[in-house]
């Protein structure tokens, strides 16, 4: 139901990237078709989300080219590029099967030029994994 | 009686399958020209997916294409004058080949060679792009697919065909002069008289009709298919099957529409 509402980004394995599309042409298609900026805006844009998540050397990488671990990056910054009231990461497990999720997560979010607050929604038997 | 039956109920199931299909294209491009018409399509990024696509439609198979309506002109001038030459009417040679080659070989083949070389890639890509959800994702995202993923691939097919097939057109006027005259202007009015006869406002119109239509069903019906297909990764090579054999068929009754029309 959340996929529906506009209020909602989601991160999640149903909504992948294009993988025709380098990861900053990814997160560009956002500023470039929902804010109208040209298409050397939208991709500063889209560079400066990456290198704010620690991932800025990841920009030329194609989907099938990237590790689970950057193409969740790049999902995230696309999220985050949509700027709307809520994030939710729909069971990151499915997506981060190369790293620890709950401590990976945790990183992004507490890096300096991220702000809000992001959701998680994971299977029950997952939660021994989040720190309580 | 149970066969009859049982062949009419095929045979209706059938019907309903091609009116589907027909349908379905058709509303695909009405809604395509709506978006045309719409002023908010008309923005800088749809433009630049444009231009993209023409790239990689026209102008990066440009001297493949180019060398291959080269070989062909060539071949079919020789044959269509050798003939003319045996017998006695080399007068007509000229108009037949401007007739045959640039009015309606040409454009044909230029079709062909985009719909097996752009149009299997779209069909292919479209479908993957539906079975792997990256459409639904771009919907999430509320980036429109039709402006940024099928309405340039349409214009970028139509204006390669139309480009293309010109160039192929002049290319093969040139071959032409060059073989019935050589290397002189001896020949140059009457050449030119025959092609200012035969290339009058009806036929020019005609002809940039045809091509732009043969650009949209390279471009259409291979973005439709993909569009249909089911999401099983298997079926995609059904998919581009039933695209390109949809696209053969269309290019083919187009062709035959405008024989039709020039002709009888």
């Amino acid at each position: 139901m959340v996929a529906q509402d506009d209020g909602v980004a989601r991160v999640a394995l149903e909504l992948p990237l294009r993988a025709n599309l380098t990861a900053v042409d990814n997160i560009a298609l956002i500023p470039l078709y929902q804010r109208h900026f040209d298409a050397a805006e939208s991709t500063r844009q889209a560079r400066a989300m990456l290198d704010a998540l620690g991932y800025g050397d990841i920009a030329a990488l194609r989907d099938p080219d990237m590790t689970p671990a950057q193409r969740f990056v790049t999902q995230l910054a696309r999220a985050l590029m949509l700027k709307r009231p809520r994030l939710i990461i729909d069971r990151p497990g499915a997506m981060l099967y190369d790293v620890p999720y709950p401590a990976f997560i945790a990183q992004l979010a507490a890096r300096p030029e991220i702000d809000g607050t992001w959701e998680i929604y994971d299977f029950d038997w997952n939660l021994a994994l989040y720190p309580q | 009686m149970n066969f009859l039956a049982a062949s009419i109920e095929s045979l209706g199931a059938r019907f309903v399958g091609w009116f589907g299909v027909g349908y379905g294209l058709f509303a695909f491009a009405g809604r395509a020209a709506l978006l045309l018409l719409d002023r908010s399509t008309w923005n800088r990024a749809t433009y630049d997916v444009v231009i993209k696509q023409v790239y990689f439609t026209a102008v990066q198979i440009l001297h493949v294409f180019l060398g291959y309506a080269l070989v062909i002109s060539w071949l079919l001038i020789t044959i269509i004058l050798s003939t003319a030459r045996e017998f006695g009417l080399t007068e007509f040679a000229t108009e037949m080949t401007i007739r045959v080659l640039v009015l309606e070989l040409l454009p044909f083949l230029t079709a062909l060679f985009i719909a097996l070389r752009s149009g299997s890639a779209i069909n292919t890509e479209v479908a993957l792009m539906r079975v792997n959800n990256e459409l639904d994702a771009l919907a999430h995202c509320k980036v429109p697919p039709m402006q940024f993923e099928f309405l340039p691939r349409l214009i970028g097919g139509v204006i390669s065909v139309v480009v293309l097939a010109a160039l192929a057109g002049l290319l093969a006027l040139l071959l032409a002069y060059l073989s019935i005259y050589g290397l002189t202007m001896a020949g140059f009015d009457a050449f030119t008289q025959t092609v200012a006869k035969i290339f009058d406002f009806r036929i020019v119109a005609g002809l940039v009709i045809k091509c732009a239509l043969f650009g949209l069903a390279v471009t259409l019906i291979p973005v439709v298919s993909g569009l249909e297909t089911p999401k099983k990764l298997f079926m995609v090579p059904v998919s581009v099957l039933r695209g390109m054999m949809r696209v053969f068929f269309a290019i083919v009754a187009i062709e035959v529409l405008s024989l039709a029309l020039k002709y009888i």
